[in-house]
Parts: C-alpha cells; structure tokens; sequence
C-alpha cells in the first residue's frame, strides 16, 4: 500500500500526471533543473570533462595531500610543501647527509669577509619555457623575490646584484650573512623565470616556468595541481624519468583520503594519518616511507612572566615531562623525542649537546619538586597545588585546535600536575596564538617550529626583538646567536651554536619535546624514497610498475 | 507587483549593506592578525608595515571599509590576500559546483521530503506515520560528516558505484547531494506532513470525500496544494542551511566548491575573500527568498503583492 503511494506521488510530482499539478509541479520543478543544468553549464572549463573512472592512466603517479598550496608563485606563498616545491630547482642543495651542495650553482666564492659571494652557475641549465638559466635572469628572479616575497628575510641584507657574465653574478650584503648558502637549499630562494609572466609581473599560475623536475600542466583551484616530468632535469643512471604525469589532489578529510588510497584512486598518500599506521602495514602491497621530520613541537611559556624568571622553576617544568608516553598515546610511536634546541636534520645540531640535554632532562619528578621547593614553591593548597607567597602555581596553556596537539597537552597538564603545577588548556585557532603571542599575552604554549639551520634560534626564538613565542631575550645568548649569523666559516659557526646551545640547555627557557615521523604510503611504485633531511620525494628513482 | 518588485530589491540592498559591515566588523574584531599570518615565522616589524601598507590594512578601519565598498560598488570584490586571485574569479571557479551541489540537494530533499510527510499525513498513527517521522527525525539530527562518510563507505568505497571524491562531473555530486539534503528532507517531511493533517481536516476536503473523490486526487489536487505553502517558505529557508552544510559536505568530498574555501578562508585570516564570500552567499539567500515569496501568488491565487 504505502509503496504504491510512494510510485503514484513520484508519478504525479514528476509532471507525468494528466492533473491541473502538472503545471503547478512546473513552477519550482522545472525552473530548479534548469537552473542546475545552467550551473552545470557553468562549471570551470577545467573541469567540464568528467573522467568516466578513477582507474589510473599509465604511469600516472596520484599523490593524495592534505592542504592546497595559497599560491605556486614561490615569491608570493607563506609556505612551502609537496604540491609547490618539486616546480622549483634550488641554488644549493642538501645530500643524503645534510652537506650543503651545488645545485644550480655549480662554484662560488666568498670575499671581503662575506659581504660578497660570486657565484658560478652551471652551464645549458634551462627554465621549463626552455630559456636558459644565466645570469641575467636569477638577477630578475631574485630582484623579484626581494620585492614580493614575505620570506625575503632569508636572503639576508642584500645590497646589489651585479651581472659579471653569461653564468656569473655577485651579491653584495651589507653584512655577512652565514645562512645563506642553508637559506638557499630552500625553494623559497629558487629562481623562477620572471620572463613568462605578464606585465605586471603576475600570472605565474598560468604561465608557471622554473627549472624543478615537475613542469607544471593544469592548476584546478581547489582541487589538484597536474605535473609532468621537465625532461631536461638529471634524471640520474636511467636518464628517463619513471613516470608520465604527477596529479596532487587536495583531500582535507582524513578517512576520505584513506579510502581513495585503500581504493587505488591515489598511489601516493602523504602524512598518513598517526591512527592508520597499522592498518595501511598490513595492507597488501602497501609501502610505509618514515622519515624524521624537522618540525619540532615544544613546549614554550612567556618567559617575561615573574612566574618563569627563577632557572630552578624552568628547569623543574623539565624534569616533570616523560616524553615517551606523549609519543605513545598521542602518535603511536611515531615521533623521536628531542631534549636539546636543534633537531638532528637541522644544520648545527649538535650529538653532544643532545646527550647532555637528554641525562640532565630526562623525567625526574623528585628532583623537580625539590628545585621547585628551592625556588620557594614549597607550600601547597588543599588541592596539591604549589604555591608561593598564598598564590598558586597556576598557568594557562594554550595549544591550536588539532586533535593530536590537543592530547599532547592533556599528558603534559597530567605531567606538571604531578609536581604541583596547575596548567588549564585553552584550544585556539593558529591565526589567533600567531597573532598574540608577539604582543606576550599568554602564559605557556604548546607550539612547533621547523628550518633547515641554526639561525632559526636567532630570528625566530631567542633573538632580541625576535623572540615573539618565547620571550626569552639575553644579552650573553644573542651575542652568540649574532655571532652566529655573520661567522662563514662553518667549524667556527658550529662551535658558536655549540655554545649557545649549551646555554639553552643550562637555563631552560622551554622544552623541547619530539620530532614527528612524517609516514607516506606507497602503491604500485618502485624505487619511492623521501630525502632525510628535507622530508621531500626523492622523484628522480620512482617508477612506476602498476 | 512591480513595486513590490522595487521594494524588495531596495530592503535587498540595505540588508547588504548591512551584512557587509557586520562581517567586516566581526572579520577585524575576532583575534587573529592576516599579516602576522602570512608572514607567519618570518614576520618582522618592517616586513609586517611593509605587508600591511601594501594590503592597506595600515588605513583606519572606517576607510578600509568605505574603500572596500565602493569596490563592491562596481563589482570588485577585492583580491585574496593569500592565494593573489580576484575574489571575483575564486567565487565565478567554486559558484557552479556549489550551486549544483544545492540544486540537486533541494531537488533532492524536496521530492524525498514532500513523499514522506505525504505517506505519513495520509497513514496519521500508523506504524508507516511513526516510521517516516523517524527517518525525517534521523534525516535531521544525524551529522552531515557521518552521513557523507557512511555514503562514501557503502556507495563508493564497497559498491563501487560513485566516486569517493573530488569534482568529476555529475555522479560525483549524487552523494554529497544526498548528503545535503537529507537534513532538509527530514525538515519538509515534517512541515509537509503537520500541513496536510490540517488541510485534510477542512470542511471542502470532507465535502470532496461526501461526493465520492478518488483518495489520491483528493490528497494531491486538493490539500497537497494548499498544504505547499509553509512547505515552500520552509524550502527557501533551508537555502541557507544547505550553503552552511555545503562547508562540511564538500571538505569531506573534497569539493572545490565555495564552502571549502570559506574554510580556508576563515583560518588563514583571508578578509576580503570571506566577506565577498559571506556577502555572494547572502545575495542569493536573498534572491532564493524572493523568488519563493513569488512562487506563493502561483500557489495561492489570493495572495496579491500589490
């Protein structure tokens, strides 16, 4: 009964009913089809063809990322990943062992202290337009990167660019600056061919050409980012590379992402999530690559705060935290755990000075109620709580909303509680801990940091003027750290880091806490590797065999 | 009507306005600075004036807002301060995907929705009314993200039937539509049903029954026509329900649509591409409503707008 009713109303409201609601059925049916087959219509020119399967083409490589880069003009975007970089062939660059070496510029030489370095670029080397990578034109690109880019920065003082022949240019800094030759391993200092965009100098997502292993063919804004292999780039023994095209697809959802790989719509799936790690190992013909990444999660306070001014509270803060079970429980093992400033993959870390770091911080919870104890925190309220002059040791943290970094600080609240610390968690937005913490309106947070060399202690945490996370500003370490910045001699600069290490280790203004694994799934590919140091796809070994 | 017509498009340019400067004052109030965003580890003072002269967020706040305005004025948007497109050319790329994913999600939600409240008004406390109010009920309350993920489960990932995600034509638009409409389903279900019951009790429905009218053609001509008034007012509200919902659904399907670029939008800080967003989207509320407000004098003859 109740399914003939159901045939009779679709009968009657599909307009096939000899009744008067024929025509009344017209007035929103009809006009709401139109209207979706007018937006049908409309639908950008990119994507007006649908592919009839999401069965691979023959040598395709689908990676699946998580984010969409803000823009592929490398002078314009506020961060690099996957999807952008691989477009762009570096001056320097990083072998498997973190060395610094030629990339497109084969020789160089450093002059008057440091204020002028003449490089040597490599002959025949071409922009994916075909035109050729001299001198002139990394002049124009750097000129560019100098006037547009938010990271021009990492270029150091910049006085002039000078042309001294088809292959070589000299630039000149007003003072030296040691992180140059590191700076320039990143694409951000990549040059790109300024020649193909419009008049304005824009247009770089329509007309993309730069000297990376992947051209770029198709850019659909919110969707993917299509590759082919620049024949012209090294492709190693084989000469050829091992695949016809490379389609980033932009999936936010996790389990969304997961299921395209598990369906073989996406051969390459990037940060695979930390709850999945078994799942996809078990999986037949599934390839797990982990590599150390070199983002460092710490835990930071203000250190402008009365609270955190006395050395035996900030190294008490240490000693409370066991970073075993954080790696644990919140990512199943797949993070390293880090005691001193700098990661192993970053350009100054220091062995010896992580070792130290490590005996000196590893968790003691006695020794650090003691050092709190020695600091006055003896006394405690009905709740545990240490307190000093009546006033308890309560402090709120804050940490952005991702779940992972959320759990992260429920152990750590746990850990501290132990000793007598009370923390209470507020969850905010990235935006909104960016924008707050330079002007020391928090108390501690739970944040991370990533950059390939020591200078990054400078300009970012512990520099004067620079430290906006941690405000941690100190005569005697920021000497070293400037010392640092402008020493070219590399035994020198890292005895300098050396050093200002040691201090950090010693006064404890934060903790520094692990390094996550970054974990990419594999299927169908031969020859899949990540570099050590960068994180990235090594493109030029993959093949594909499925 | 056509004054009625002026006066509706003169109320439409005033709610504009004020949408405008509501977002824009919520946009500058809410914590979260777009330079120090885009900067982000890299930022110092010089480069943050630098950026901030150039984006001109270094201008008092009533100038920004009049600057930005009188853009709209000749229908300029602004441009993205993090991805350096026109506002205009990021929606005109995402507009059509959305507004088929809400075409179809209606067209969905309406069919769907008007034959379950018709199947449960025309079988008042039976066992077909309860379970009806039920689906409408779960059609309601259950999450869009769990619904959108189950679909892709079962249609998708096992039966193999639609794509997972992404844009690839229409099939890839079935589930996220169904993901969609089936809050605005359950909703009609509901009004459709309370509708009929008080149109079936009328004194000319029950003259029709005396003079022996079929049961169907007494449902569908007679009631289901006086009933689709409330029903339809509620379809033109549920407009705005399906450009909220569409942010999750096309996240989960990954949909380059303008709901996931107000995602976007919103955590990068992107000012003028969410308030263009925010104001295209309640243009159309708009002008859907207006439309529906149309539709009644079809429905209803005696309802006159002059």
């Amino acid at each position: 009964m109740v399914f003939m009713q159901v045939v009779f109303i679709l009968f009657i409201l599909s307009a096939n009913g000899g009744m008067n609601m024929k025509k009344r059925t017209k007035s929103w049916l009809i006009p709401t089809v139109i209207a979706s087959l007018l937006f049908t219509g409309c639908a950008p020119a990119s994507q007006e063809n649908p592919e009839p399967s999401q069965e691979l083409t023959k040598g395709e490589i689908v990676v699946a990322a998580v984010t969409e880069p803000d823009s592929l003009d490398i002078h314009k975007t506020s961060s690099i990943g996957e999807p952008t970089e691989h477009l762009y062939a570096t001056l320097f660059e990083r072998d498997l062992n973190g060395e610094i070496v030629p990339g497109l510029v084969k020789d160089y030489k450093v002059a008057d202290g440091g204020k002028e370095i003449t490089f040597e670029l490599k002959e025949n080397a071409v922009f994916h337009s075909g035109k050729p990578i001299n001198a002139e034109a990394v002049k124009k690109s750097f000129e560019r990167f100098l006037e547009k880019s938010p990271f021009k920065t990492n270029a150091g003082s910049i006085e002039k660019i000078e042309v001294l022949g088809e292959t070589t240019f000299k630039i000149t800094w007003s003072e030296p600056y040691a992180p140059f030759f590191s700076n320039a391993t990143s694409a951000y200092l990549a040059p790109l061919d300024v020649s193909t965009l419009d008049a304005q100098g824009e247009g770089f997502d329509k007309n993309a050409s730069a000297a990376g292993r992947l051209q770029l063919t198709e850019v659909k804004r919110g969707d993917s980012v299509v590759y082919k292999p620049f024949e012209k780039a090294d492709w190693g023994a084989k000469g050829t590379p091992g695949f016809s095209k490379v389609t980033f697809r932009f999936i936010p959802d996790d389990e969304t992402r997961i299921l395209e790989f598990k369906k073989g719509s996406v051969n390459v799936l990037l940060d695979v999530p930390f709850q999945y790690i078994e799942e996809l190992e078990k999986e037949p013909g599934v390839e797990l690559e982990r590599v150390s990444d070199y983002v460092m999660t710490y835990l930071g306070w203000n250190n402008k705060l009365p609270i955190f001014q006395d050395v035996k509270v900030r190294q008490a803060i240490a000693l409370a935290v066991d970073r075993e079970p954080i790696i644990q429980n919140t990512m199943r093992g797949a993070a390293k755990p880090v005691f001193g400033p700098l990661p192993e993959v970053v350009n100054g870390h220091s062995p010896a000075i992580e070792e130290k770091a490590r005996q000196k911080y590893t968790q003691d919870k006695e020794k650090a109620k003691q050092l709190l104890a020695e600091a006055g925190w003896s006394e405690k309220n009905g709740e545990g709580i240490v307190m000093k002059d009546g006033k308890p040791f309560s402090v709120e943290m804050w940490v952005q909303n991702e779940p992972a970094m959320q759990r992260v600080a429920q152990i750590l609240q746990h850990q501290l509680r132990e000793i007598g610390i009370d923390v209470r968690l507020t969850v905010k937005e990235s935006a909104a801990i960016i924008e707050q913490t330079p002007k020391g309106s928090h108390q501690m947070i739970l944040w991370s940091y990533g950059w390939f060399d020591a200078d990054i202690l400078y300009f970012l945490l512990f520099g004067k003027g620079k430290s906006t996370r941690l405000h941690y500003e100190v005569d005697e370490l920021d000497a070293l750290l400037q010392k640092g910045r402008v020493e070219m001699d590399p035994e020198k600069r890292f005895k300098i880091y050396e050093e200002a290490q040691e201090f950090l280790v010693e006064q404890s203004p934060w903790v520094p806490l692990f390094v996550r694994e970054s974990i990419t799934a594999t299927r169908g590919l031969k020859n899949f590797k990540k570099h050590p140091i960068s994180n990235r796809i090594i493109w030029q070994d993959v093949e594909v065999t499925e | 009507m056509p004054s009625y017509l002026l006066k509706r498009l003169l109320t439409m340019g005033v709610t504009l306005i004020g949408v405008s400067l509501l977002v824009f004052m919520m946009l500058h109030l809410i914590p979260g600075d777009p330079v120090r965003y885009i900067l982000g580890d890299f930022a110092t003072e010089e480069s943050i004036a630098d950026l901030e002269s150039r984006l001109g967020l270094d201008k008092p706040l009533p100038m920004q807002y009049f600057r930005y305005m009188a853009g709209v004025f000749q229908g300029d948007l602004g441009t993205s301060y993090v991805t350096g497109y026109t506002v205009m050319e990021e929606i005109l790329n995402r507009f059509p995907i959305t507004a088929q994913l809400a075409v179809y999600s209606i067209i969905f939600g309406s069919i769907f929705g008007i034959i379950i409240g018709i199947i449960a008004a025309m079988n008042q406390n039976t066992i077909f009314d309860q379970l009806a109010m039920v689906i409408s009920l779960i059609g309601i309350s259950a999450p869009s993200f769990w619904i959108a993920l189950f679909l892709i489960l079962f249609f998708a990932y096992h039966l193999g039937l639609f794509p997972i995600s992404g844009y690839k034509g229409f099939y890839s638009l079935i589930l996220p539509s169904i993901t969609l409409g089936l809050g605005t389903a359950g909703n009609i279900a509901r009004m459709t049903r309370s509708s009929m019951l008080e149109v079936i009790k009328q004194d000319y429905i029950r003259t029709a029954k005396a003079k022996g009218a079929n049961l169907y053609r007494l449902i569908i001509q007679h009631s289901l026509q006086n009933a689709m008034i409330p029903v339809t007012t509620l379809i033109g509200l549920q407009f705005g329900a399906l450009m909220a919902g569409a942010v999750v659904t096309e996240t989960v399907f990954a949909l380059p649509g303008m709901g996931s670029l107000i995602v976007s939008a919103i955590a990068t800080r992107d000012i003028p591409t969410v308030q263009g967003l925010i104001m295209f989207m309640a243009f159309l509320f708009i002008i859907v409503n207006l439309v529906v407000d149309l539709i009644y004098t079809k429905l209803d003859p005696r309802i006159r707008y002059d």
